[in-house]
């Protein structure tokens, strides 16, 4: 039966994992295989496998079960092997590079950090700073058949919003970037023109949350700062 | 300031709470470690996810969206005083804008929410459940296709 993998470990992780169940309906029984230096935490595949929250939520408690209690590379949702027995084979193949990404990441948790700002609060910005949208919005505005006009003013608003939220994401990007370990930029999200993520040493995670804080309060009610954390280290394995 | 810090992660014993899965859900899906020799079960969705949102700010569609909104914050600050602007604009724009933003995007939002909602159909998953997936999925189509993009082309 393939074998759907969670999250790999040192062999040294307690790898507790009572009360928690696998994806699936209904659920599967989590276990564990193991080589002589690392681990791995698998269940069968259940044959209707869908990225259900149901099944989301599975993944993800395992694996902020095994964060708590030691280093653990997170499996990307969805990761299945043919069996056991080659779960352990790929283990043991790549068992130098498993381990290498186990010591680096050893102590530390990701943050994501997700930022938005109403679009409302941006156009107002753009229609005081610049001239040319001004004229626009004011031509278009007396002539609402104007359409080439119309098309010109939107573009031109779009250009601009991308200019001043890349460099906004820039300078909170930069900023955060000094409090952290490393750094790693995710795509925008429908609400969001900022999605990074920032690898921090558990315990520097609470001076890290105080310069977030931080930094939202030098931005104002305009932007909203959405931070989450602490997380398995999805975006660093 | 604005500033929402979501963890669940102290609550180790019972798994997570979830609240916050949404916002961490392309995480789950797209990052994380993959095994090459491996299959990653086709999902559902997840393609879904990935739309290039590059194409809808650069659309007609989106263009005309931003004139209109130009438009009337123009009509407002030119019949009010600019100190009470922010509150009053602000709610009418608003309500504008939620109606205005269905633009091609939506339609891929709700694509994604109904694959999340046709896998729970099927199964037994809560009316609570139901509302929790809903609720994030709704707050998504409303700012759908407009701020998504700004940042793609830096």
């Amino acid at each position: 039966m393939p074998t759907y993998i969670y999250a790999i470990t040192g062999a040294d992780h307690p790898l507790r994992l009572d009360g928690l169940k696998g994806v699936g309906d209904p659920p599967s029984d989590l276990r564990t295989v193991r080589t002589g230096d690392l681990g791995a935490v698998v269940s069968d595949t259940p044959s209707d496998l869908r990225a259900k929250r149901r099944d989301l939520v599975a993944h993800q408690s395992v694996l902020e079960r095994l964060m708590a209690e030691g280093a653990a590379l997170p499996m990307r949702f969805g990761l299945v092997g043919p069996d056991d027995d080659q779960v352990l084979a790929a283990l043991e193949q790549e068992r130098e590079s498993y381990t290498a990404r186990l010591g680096e990441l050893d102590g530390r948790l990701e943050y994501n950090l997700k930022v938005s700002r109403p679009e409302e609060s941006l156009l107002r910005e753009i229609l005081s700073a610049s001239g040319d949208v001004r004229r626009l919005s004011e031509f278009t505005r007396q002539n609402p058949g104007a359409q080439k006009e119309k098309m010109a003013l939107g573009e031109l608003v779009s250009q601009e919003i991308q200019v001043r939220q890349g460099t906004v994401g820039n300078e909170i990007t930069s900023v955060l970037t000094a409090e952290a370990e490393r750094v790693s930029a995710g795509e925008p999200t429908k609400a969001h023109f900022l999605n990074v993520s920032f690898l921090v040493k558990r315990d520097e995670a609470a001076a890290f949350s105080q310069a977030v804080y931080e930094e939202a309060e030098r931005r104002g009610d305009d932007y909203e700062f959405t931070l989450n954390g602490p997380l398995p280290p999805y975006s660093f394995v | 300031m604005s500033l929402v810090q979501q963890s669940n992660a102290s609550n180790s014993s019972g798994g997570s709470g979830s609240g916050n899965l949404y916002d961490v859900l392309e995480l789950i899906l797209d990052r994380g470690l993959v095994i090459d020799a491996f299959v990653r079960v086709s999902i559902v969705g997840i393609e879904i996810l990935k739309i290039d949102v590059r194409v809808v700010v650069a659309s007609v569609d989106t263009y005309l969206r931003f004139a209109e909104a130009c438009n009337r914050l123009d009509l407002e600050s030119g019949r009010k005083a600019p100190t009470q602007l922010t509150d009053i604009v602000g709610d009418t724009v608003e309500s504008g804008a939620k109606g205005k933003s269905k633009g091609a995007l939506t339609g891929a939002v709700e694509a994604f929410s109904d694959s999340l909602k046709s896998g729970r159909d099927s199964a037994d998953d809560d009316s609570e459940e139901k509302e929790k997936e809903r609720r994030p999925a709704r707050k998504s189509t409303a700012s759908s296709s407009r701020r998504s993009t700004q940042r793609r082309e830096e």
